[in-house]
């Protein structure tokens, strides 16, 4: 057995590798390969790099090799043993302490920070291996970088996914007596159950009336106009078919009942709204709320 | 009631049991037992939630409980806690049984999550009113309660936020609460990110692998066994006019819980006792916004007081309603409201590890938002 | 600039050619970013954007709005779903503190798939 920690602590210990030479000095032919492949026009970059170039002037290149002080490295290796051989970087933090001018030769350092785990993931079980790399002009530190890698033992199988895919929208259960509702939709008609007794508006709707006990359910087709009588934005988690964040609102209609919807446009409580509908596939039209433009 | 809580047993509570939900309930039920003084052969009625996997014949399999001549379930996710031990009471009381087990046992962290959107869930008609919309966590469909009562009643996300922080203190001093010593101050609370707006991750309760388990006998028997009985002083129930699982959108008033209305009815009249009479509040806080409407449904404070009733400091250990010494369900543990009633029974026993002084009345609530349930728990039958 | 300010939402259309020159512009060689057989080989759908480049547009998204004289202090990037070869990649971004001269940046970059890349990124303003 390979004790992670025990390992990780002694490659913590020996500190900062020796600084490393980027190949080149700080030159504007390749700030500005960079500047056209990423598509950045800012017109500064003339005597000084990009920031986000810090890492490209020590990057090992193509036939690049670790060197053997490297800590990220040995500490890959340690993990590559203990099983976990997959590795997906999850963080990035770079500061810069000030802008490289053209000329300038940088080196950098790498120093082990922190190994946690095992811990489980959605990829498997792992360590996330965090290192700290500065970066220098001789011995002034130039910029510095915490990144992150989780290194891993691939899951067995794929983590079951219940859910339907997220372009999916949910769709609706629908049955006898909830099917006018739904037909509606598809014709762009915003149906409320309508009493066949006594008249009652009723919505969401159901076989028997509570106000009379008739059973003969017909439906009016509101004029779809009402004003928003509470709201949420809606966060997390992800919901399947929608994007985060949205709006859903509870609507109050003109003819007094509620509903539910999706809401376009920036939420308030009393704001009008009208139905709009949206045609999600030949069996299924969903209504949703925008703001009335005659507000 | 002539019946008595006279066991309490419950599980770890984590993130990752790393073992089978009937592992729990049978761990839990076992430890209920041990605490009561009663052997799995003394108990002859089991009584968990629908939402439960754990039927009761694999329970009284697995602690090797003879023959069962009471077993059954209530409905509605949390709102069933209370009620499992109002089944047992009538059970008792009524000559069904003689010792009813309460159970229930959950990975809710681990496997099946709560908080996530159950696209299944939408088979369900009333669901289809909400889930297709793209209102379908219980966050969300509390949040939509939430935001009208703020508008009616000038409430804000602080306010909720203050519920939220006395859980955590008083989660810090329980070492059987996960949030052990990890109190959290009004800024924490505010620089926590949305969910659903107006809920922030603070204001929602975590998510638990856990069971919790009831012993539940007759006042008579209780008084034989070796802890100090919490006798059922009233267990109720409450539905609702128009009432719906979650969504209850279609009532004329939304900044209610006319359900819980009925439960306060029900606890005040058949106890005896009033809001005034109550030394602890256990109430159910799966989300903060709730826990103000709570206050007010069940008399604590008038409409719309609530967020100055909480920021009097009455809810603190010394305060004139101390509320959830354990921490609640957004401190110690989300076990459906069942750890609410360990609490309720610990704090009437007089060994809680927050153990409020001279406690004769202790109050418990269910699961909000849903049907509900309540207990009224106290030193006397 | 204040405090809950939106930039304007961003697409970058990441076809093979912006894929590869971009990982040779940060001299990565890594064969997942240039090589698709290989890349599909070893479990990726297509090759993809690496690490450095996800940085360099994170910045160039922030100082495309804040304009050539905002100096960049710091770029904080968590790391999501992958971004492939002619995915769309959509920036998101808000103004979310603001201490004189001084702004965080709240960043997400979002693919069909999920989120690419979610961070934020610190400024420092012209007075």
């Amino acid at each position: 057995m390979i004790d992670v920690e025990k390992e990780a602590a002694r490659i913590a210990e020996q500190g900062e590798s020796a600084p490393r030479l980027a190949r080149d000095p700080v030159n504007l032919p390749m700030i500005n390969n960079w500047l056209e492949a990423i598509g950045d026009q800012h017109p500064g970059y003339t005597e000084v790099a990009p920031p986000a170039m810090v890492q490209v002037w020590t990057m090992a290149g193509l036939h690049g090799q670790r060197t053997l002080d490297d800590p990220l490295g040995a500490m890959m290796k340690i993990l590559d043993e203990a099983g976990f051989t997959s590795v997906v970087a999850t963080n990035s933090d770079q500061t810069y302490h000030r802008y490289l001018k053209v000329g300038e030769h940088v080196s950098v350092t790498t120093s082990l920070e922190d190994v946690t785990g095992p811990k489980k993931t959605a990829l498997g079980e792992g360590w996330f291996v965090t290192t700290r790399s500065t970066w220098y002009v001789g011995d002034e530190p130039v910029a510095e970088m915490r990144f992150r890698v989780l290194k891993f033992r691939p899951a067995e199988k794929p983590a079951p996914r219940p859910e339907v895919p997220k372009a999916q929208a949910i769709r609706p259960a629908i049955n006898r007596d909830t099917e006018y509702f739904w037909e509606g939709c598809r014709n762009e008609e915003l149906r409320i159950q309508r009493c066949g007794g006594c008249g009652l508006l009723r919505h969401p709707p159901g076989p028997m009336c509570p106000e009379c006990g008739a059973t003969k359910p017909k439906y009016l087709v509101s004029d779809g106009r009402g004003v928003v009588y509470s709201y949420v934005v809606h966060h997390h988690p992800q919901v399947p078919g929608k994007q985060t964040p949205f709006v859903i609102a509870l609507v109050e209609l003109d003819e007094g009942v509620r509903m539910l919807g999706e809401l376009e446009g920036e939420p308030s409580i009393g704001l009008p709204v009208e139905v709009v509908f949206t045609k999600v596939d030949e069996e299924l039209t969903m209504p949703s709320w925008r703001p009335r433009a005659d507000r | 009631m002539n019946a008595a809580i006279a066991g309490i047993g419950a599980t770890d509570f984590s993130k990752d049991s790393g073992r089978s939900e009937l592992q729990l309930a049978a761990e839990a039920a076992r430890a209920a037992l041990d605490d009561a003084g009663l052997e799995p052969s003394d108990v002859d009625g089991l009584v968990s939630f629908t939402m439960d996997t754990n039927a009761e014949i694999a329970v009284a399999r697995e602690l090797g409980i003879p023959e069962l001549t009471f077993f059954s379930r209530v409905h509605y996710g949390g709102g069933a806690a209370c009620a499992t031990v109002q089944q047992a009471a009538m059970a008792v009381e009524t000559g069904m049984a003689k010792v009813v087990v309460c159970y229930r046992a959950f990975n809710e962290r681990s496997g099946h999550r709560f908080g996530q959107v159950q696209t299944a869930a939408a088979a369900n008609i009333d669901n289809s009113w909400s889930y297709p919309m793209g209102l379908g966590t219980p966050a969300a469909m509390v949040a939509m309660f939430a935001r009208r009562y703020m508008h009616e009643y000038g409430a804000t996300s602080e306010d909720f936020g203050r519920i939220a922080v006395v859980d955590r203190k008083h989660a810090a001093t329980n070492p059987h609460a996960w949030f052990h010593n990890r109190p959290i101050t009004l800024d924490d609370h505010q620089a926590s990110r949305w969910i659903s707006e107006p809920l922030r991750l603070l204001d929602c309760c975590q998510e638990t692998d856990g069971g919790v388990a009831l012993v539940v006998t007759s006042a008579e028997r209780a008084r034989d066994l070796p802890n100090k009985p919490a006798h059922v002083k009233a267990a109720t129930q409450g539905s609702g006019a128009d009432q719906f699982t979650m969504t209850s959108y279609y009532r004329d008033d939304l900044t209610r819980l006319p359900e819980m209305g009925v439960v306060a009815r029900g606890l005040w009249e058949r106890s005896g006792i009033g809001p005034s009479d109550v030394d602890v509040a256990v109430l159910y806080d799966h989300f903060t916004p709730f826990v103000l409407v709570q206050l007010e449904e069940l008399g604590f404070c008038g409409r719309g007081e609530a967020k100055d009733f909480v920021a009097s400091g009455a809810l603190e250990l010394d305060g004139s309603l101390p509320l959830n010494p354990h921490g609640g369900q957004l401190g110690e543990a989300y076990l459906h409201g069942m750890n609410g009633i360990a609490e309720a029974v610990r704090q009437v026993r007089g060994t809680a590890v927050n153990q409020v002084a001279n406690v004769e009345h202790v109050l418990v609530t269910a699961g909000t938002g849903v049907p509900t349930s309540g207990l009224v728990l106290g030193q006397s039958p | 600039m204040r405090i809950g300010d939106s930039l304007p939402e961003w697409h970058v259309e990441a076809t093979p050619t912006f894929v590869i020159s971009t990982a040779l512009a940060t001299r990565d060689f890594q064969d997942v970013h240039h090589d698709r057989d290989l890349a599909i080989q070893r479990g990726s759908k297509d090759i993809f954007i690496n690490i450095l480049t996800t940085t360099g547009l994170v910045q160039r998204y922030v100082t495309d709005w804040a304009g050539p004289e905002a100096l960049v202090r710091q770029v904080n990037i968590r790391l999501g779903a992958p971004c492939y070869a002619y995915d769309t990649l959509k920036f998101f971004g808000q103004v979310i503190e603001r201490e004189e001269q001084d702004l965080t940046i709240e960043v997400v970059g979002r693919t069909d798939h999920g989120d690419h890349v979610t961070g934020t990124v610190k400024i420092e303003v012209p007075a």
